[in-house]
């Protein structure tokens, strides 16, 4: 069990809020001192990606653009209409594959790690799926469901219900018992017993495989515009490198890491708010 | 899989069939699961094959799968496909392991790095390695090149991150003892930060399989025409999804199979870290 729980709650997000006991010591203005270090360092990447494709030529501008035309190809792309449309289309499907497999995934989770007769009978399959690569069934489901939003929903759904799963799974296995069984001291019994004291222990693991599904969801409905259908920014991506437009191409990789990155740190925010007694230090035990 | 044949400790008083399961042994939990495989499959091939509920074109029945298979073997593409993929995995995750290690090393040790590299590498690790795959076609060309990229990214991150993180919970305490003892810098690396660091290492390297797996079939089924992916687009553009859920079985296969030889390889380097498993 505790082997196990480390490796699943961190797959993608795993261990970055270690408290650093060595380091704690900095203050405020120590903290300001990295922040103008990192700019600075981001500057200097720019600035020898610049010198390297465009002064001294290392590399075609066709292959890598400097970032003095991604720049401008960034603001360019950001201005269209038809860049939002795709924003908006791919933003759709994620949320709504991710809310499907919250709710499904939530629940199966909850069920499994609760009732120790589907653990043992239906985990192990929750397990191998899990540890499949999905993005192998990509065209299977296209094939399937055609090019429209349902293969594009179905794909985020697939990828991103069995770390919420899993992880609500673990989550409700590591239940403290003598919560449990305070709980149930003090009448608390089926309905109230799980919205009292299971879902409450469970909150902050789900939260950990939601934010790693979103971000594997990501992944599927990008994968999903690449393999078929007109919409999407996958799609866009997909159009700009065929056209040998790469500023362009890196542009829409940009505005991916960004969408990414905000998604991760929402959800981030999520758990903080509601689970603020939850100590990630627990979930990063590994091995 | 472990965590499936521990003994949870609420459960062992607990009567009826879960009481049965939770009384059995590993080996005879492993038996249980097996059997329920078998009859699992058998379900699929009676519903889809014999009764013919669903579509055989969507869900191909296990038997028919295995025919695929042999199709595959048949045509001769699929140890072609087969080789190149592994060889892409291969490469792509060693040079990523040597990426990883020296990076990982350096981001847990000395604190400039980690605050100035380590944002950097936490956003890239969130972005999905989906992401570059246009862009690696365009520059390596519709080969082997962007699956090894895809590869590469996709399994540098974990693998880095998560050894920067275990060599910063090293105890403080063990530091501390081992300067007390007059310990040199070599002496401290070599005998607590790497030795404390080895689980997060594993874990990272483990994630990193499952990523690097992930990051090639992405790269083969977006316009390779090599690889195990190409032999899943190729077979469903064809409908003949029998090939294609084989071919899928034999990514599974090798995803567990790569993962497993992570924690075998863990057990021989690093035995105080064995698994605890109750029986």
């Amino acid at each position: 069990m505790e082997s196990k729980e480390g490796e699943l709650v961190s797959p993608t997000m795993p261990v970055r809020a270690v408290t650093q006991s060595r380091f704690r010591t900095k203050r405020r203005d120590g903290e300001a001192r990295w922040k103008l270090l990192l700019l600075g360092v981001i500057g200097v990447i720019l600035l020898v990606w610049e010198a390297v494709v465009t002064w001294l030529e290392l590399i075609p501008a066709v292959f890598l653009p400097p970032p003095s035309a991604v720049g401008p190809a960034f603001v360019e792309l950001v201005l269209r209409d038809d860049f939002w449309s795709a924003f908006a289309y791919s933003l759709q499907n994620l949320a709504i594959g991710v809310v499907f497999a919250v709710v499904v995934g939530v629940v199966v989770g909850l069920a499994v790690g609760w009732f120790p007769v589907l653990r043992f009978t239906v985990a192990p399959f929750l397990w191998l799926f899990y540890s499949t690569p999905k993005v192998a069934l990509a065209p299977l489901i296209i094939l399937i469901l055609g090019l429209g939003n349902e293969s594009k929903i179905a794909l985020v759904f697939l990828l991103a219900v069995f770390p919420i799963l899993l992880n609500t799974m673990e989550g409700a296995l590591t239940v403290n018992r003598s919560l449990v069984n305070a709980g149930r001291v003090f009448g608390a019994n089926g309905v109230s017993l799980g919205v009292k004291v299971l879902i409450p222990g469970t909150l902050p693991f789900s939260l950990i495989g939601i934010q790693r599904g979103a971000a594997l969801g990501f992944t599927g409905a990008v994968l999903g515009e690449f393999l078929g259908g007109a919409g999407g920014l996958g799609h866009l991506l997909e159009r700009a490198t065929f056209d040998f437009k790469m500023d362009e191409a890196i542009a829409i990789v940009i505005v991916m890491v960004i969408i990414a990155n905000l998604t991760l740190t929402l959800i981030g925010i999520l758990r903080r708010r509601f689970a603020p007694w939850y100590d990630d230090k627990t979930t990063v035990s590994a091995g | 899989m472990s965590s499936l044949f521990a003994v949870q400790a609420g459960s062992r008083g607990s009567k009826g069939l879960a009481g049965f399961i939770a009384g059995l042994s590993p080996r005879g939990r492993a038996l249980l699961i097996a059997a329920e495989i078998v009859i699992l499959l058998v379900i699929w091939q009676v519903l889809v094959g014999s009764l013919e509920l669903v579509n055989a074109v969507f869900f191909p029945p296990p038997l028919d799968v295995v025919d695929g298979l042999g199709d595959l073997i048949a045509a001769g593409t699929l140890g072609q496909a087969a080789a190149s993929s592994a060889q892409s995995w291969l490469t792509g995750y060693g040079m990523a392991v040597l990426i990883a290690v020296p990076l990982g090393l350096l981001m847990g040790t000395s604190v400039p790095v980690d605050r100035v590299f380590g944002p950097i590498a936490w956003t890239l690790y969130a972005a999905p390695a989906v992401a570059y795959a246009p862009l690696t076609k365009a520059w390596f060309g519709f080969g082997a090149g962007p699956v090894v990229f895809l590869v590469v990214i996709s399994a540098v991150f974990p693998i880095m991150l998560n050894l920067a993180a275990g060599i910063r919970t090293t105890s403080p305490s063990l530091l501390r003892a081992a300067r007390v003892y007059g310990a040199s810098r070599g002496e401290i690396y070599r005998k607590i930060l790497l030795p404390s660091t080895v689980p997060f290492l594993f874990a990272g390297l483990r994630q990193g399989a499952v990523l690097a797996t992930i990051g090639m079939v992405v790269a083969e089924i977006t316009g390779s025409t090599v690889g195990m992916g190409a032999v899943i687009i190729r077979s469903a553009n064809t409908y003949n999804t029998d090939q294609s859920f084989a071919a899928i079985a034999l990514i599974v296969l090798w995803s567990i199979s790569m993962t497993q030889i992570v924690s075998l390889v863990e057990r021989i380097v690093a035995p105080w870290n064995r698994k605890k498993v109750s029986s």
